[in-house]
């Protein structure tokens, strides 16, 4: 059954490692500021179910850190399926998941991936001010840009 | 001029592994080793906390079995502040056992329908690109979605008595936080919103129904791939010694069936066994003291459970537990293989049992919490999905822990493994010129069937993958194959 009009936030990441916990955060301010309108999931890593979670919806966004971004604070990118070369059953990337989806369910929801970029993931609790300003302009851009596709 | 294999990282395992074999001038193997090389820490840096934040903090050991460590540490802390398990409140040990049975439910799901099930399905020398979940997604997708919903289920069950699926918080010292609601329960039983336990029990038997025709298909490599004798430890029922994974008396049996630990109260563990060290591997080696490191070795996890219990409680899963050991006589079943077969039984276990509990009106009880009178040591020991996890608190007059000892399932299971590896050497690459990679998945194959989980094991965090090289007589590498 397809949830109508609703967008799922799936944030990735773990908050004990300092920038990988921007994916939590930047659903935490989304529901913060609206709240009810987004459903919203935290995640460590993307598990296989996932894709039995994402085929009831229209649209998703997965939001997690990036570690490889050069002068960028974050990016945002289509999400499109794709068959993982390499894969452990414990840690599945957005695509793949979303390849899922499709090959068992037959779904396709719009989905996007929002990458904000974070440089430091060591065991400590809290965001690099890096990251803080770049989690900041992500918000800002899906405040203000997104908002208005949805 | 002699040869090493070595594997590393080892895929479709919870944690980091390496194996390595050693060949000599003729191919022949001189030595196997699974070697575990993540180092973590818990049990020293955990010291010097309040006794109160041990269930909540060692559940970070695992993000597959958290459930397992909380309830463990539960136990143990319970202790601490003056309760037995006897002691529990009957609605805080019923809403435990729920949690606990929700737990080994999602985790064996995982397990077989996403690691083991590509070996079985696509085979052990299938194309490692497809050889993997993703893989049996696309050629069994019904069982992919059965799969995928069981799984759930048992998440759902662990979200609705902990509060969220991974590192959620149900037990307090002495009982839990939160009853069920009707409301939450009827959820799991009416259908409406996910497949019910009904559908779970069903679907639990048709997997049992795959393996049985598996089995008829594939008996000779069930039969023979790694079998070696070795002993088998599991908790029973303290007063019929049926299965039991929540609470009850350490049983062990020889590869026989005699028995080398009679119904020992889990308290005194400490008196029966003993960990060797050894300088390749950051993983102990638990044996039973009065047996020695040679002989004293168990296997933990499904096959030992089932080989040590007398019974299963639960009308279907007793009456494949008689079928299963009718496979063997009756005797004890040495075949590493059939550690999938047990996980099933297992499945549908947890499932009638979940059943039973989800009908059962002291779920939604007040009573949940106990007092005691303060102790300076606890012991908490459970089954995890993976098998016998202890945990072994002390602490101070200023309530905190001074001394922590972990025995994770996957330790317990080290020798095992060891020997499983050690098997797959000698009977699939032994006096082979080409090492293929099919060859080295069943090395893989042999240690999956443990479902180790080497993160607890070695209490380590990031990636679980597994290395496998080969070294010559010279000790140079000239063969490597790594998995991430």
């Amino acid at each position: 059954m397809k949830i109508p009009n609703k967008t799922l936030l799936i944030g990735i990441g773990n908050i004990g490692r300092e920038d990988d916990g921007i994916g939590w955060l930047f659903l935490d301010k989304i529901s913060e500021q609206f709240p009810g309108y987004f459903d919203v999931e935290y995640r460590y890593q993307l598990q296989v179910e996932d894709a039995e979670l994402i085929s009831h919806y229209h649209k998703v966004v997965f939001v997690d850190a990036h570690a490889g971004l050069q002068n960028q604070a974050f990016v945002w990118q289509k999400c499109s399926p794709k068959v993982p070369e390499t894969f452990t059953s414990h840690e599945l990337e957005p695509e793949a998941v979303y390849y899922l989806t499709g090959t068992i369910y037959r779904q396709f929801p719009v989905a996007y991936i929002l990458g904000i970029a974070g440089k430091s993931f060591e065991l400590q609790i809290g965001l690099t001010d890096y990251a803080k300003a770049n989690l900041q302009k992500a918000l800002d851009f899906f405040l203000h840009k997104i908002m208005k596709i949805y | 001029m002699s040869r090493k294999i070595v594997i590393d990282p080892v895929t479709r395992v919870e944690g980091h592994g390496k194996v390595t074999i050693q060949l000599d001038e003729n191919n022949r193997v001189k030595d196997a080793k699974f070697h575990i090389v993540e180092f973590r820490g818990f049990e020293r840096f955990i010291q010097g906390h309040p006794y109160w934040e041990a269930p909540v903090m060692v559940q970070r050991l695992c993000g597959i079995c958290p459930v397992s460590h909380h309830l463990a540490a539960a136990k143990a802390i319970d202790q601490i502040v003056g309760v037995d398990p006897d002691d529990l409140s009957i609605p805080a040990q019923k809403i435990r056992k729920l949690l606990h049975f929700g737990q080994v439910f999602q985790s064996h799901a995982l397990h077989f329908f996403y690691l083991a099930s590509p070996d079985l399905l696509l085979g052990v020398d299938a194309d490692p690109s497809i050889r993997n979940v993703v893989g049996v997604a696309m050629d069994f997708p019904e069982l992919a979605k059965k799969g995928i919903l069981m799984r759930k289920f048992g998440q759902e069950i662990i979200k609705m008595t902990a509060g969220k699926r991974i590192h959620g918080i149900s037990t307090t010292p002495g009982g839990v936080h939160k009853n069920i609601t009707a409301k939450e329960r009827e959820y799991f039983l009416d259908g409406k919103d996910i497949p019910s336990i009904h559908t779970m029990i069903e679907w639990s038997l048709e997997v049992i129904d795959f393996i049985k025709k598996y089995h008829q298909e594939h008996k000779d490599f069930l039969d023979t791939f790694a079998v070696y004798p070795s002993g088998h430890l599991g908790l029973v029922n303290k007063q019929n010694g049926f299965l039991e994974l929540y609470d009850g008396n350490l049983r062990a049996i020889d590869a026989e069936g005699n028995i080398t630990l009679n119904d020992v109260p889990s308290d005194d563990y400490n008196q029966y066994f003993y960990e060797e060290a050894k300088r390749w591997t950051y993983l102990k080696f638990p044996y039973l003291k009065h047996l020695g490191k040679d002989k004293g070795w168990n296997r933990v996890g499904p096959l030992a459970r089932i080989n040590v219990c007398s019974g299963i409680e639960t009308p279907f899963a007793e009456q494949e537990r008689l079928e299963f050991m009718a496979m063997t006589q009756g005797k004890v079943n040495n075949m590493t293989m059939y550690t999938h077969w047990a996980r099933l039984i297992e499945i549908l276990y947890t499932a009638e049992m979940m059943k039973n509990l989800l009908q059962d009106d002291d779920l939604l009880s007040n009573d949940l919490v106990r007092k005691g009178k303060r102790r300076k040591e606890g012991v908490g020991i459970i089954e995890a999905p993976r098998g016998t996890l202890i945990h072994h608190y002390e602490v101070d007059d200023k309530d905190r822990i001074t001394r922590c000892n972990l025995i994770v399932s996957t330790t317990h299971n080290n020798e095992p493994m060891n020997r499983a590896v050690q098997w797959v050497a000698n009977n699939v690459l032994d006096q082979k010129k080409q090492i293929t990679e099919a060859m080295l998945n069943q090395v893989e194959v042999a240690i999956r069937a443990y479902d180790p989980c080497l993160s607890c094991a070695t209490h380590a965090m990031g990636q679980m993958p597994l290395q496998l090289q080969i070294y010559d007589a010279d000790n140079r590498m000239i063969q490597e194959l790594i998995r991430d």
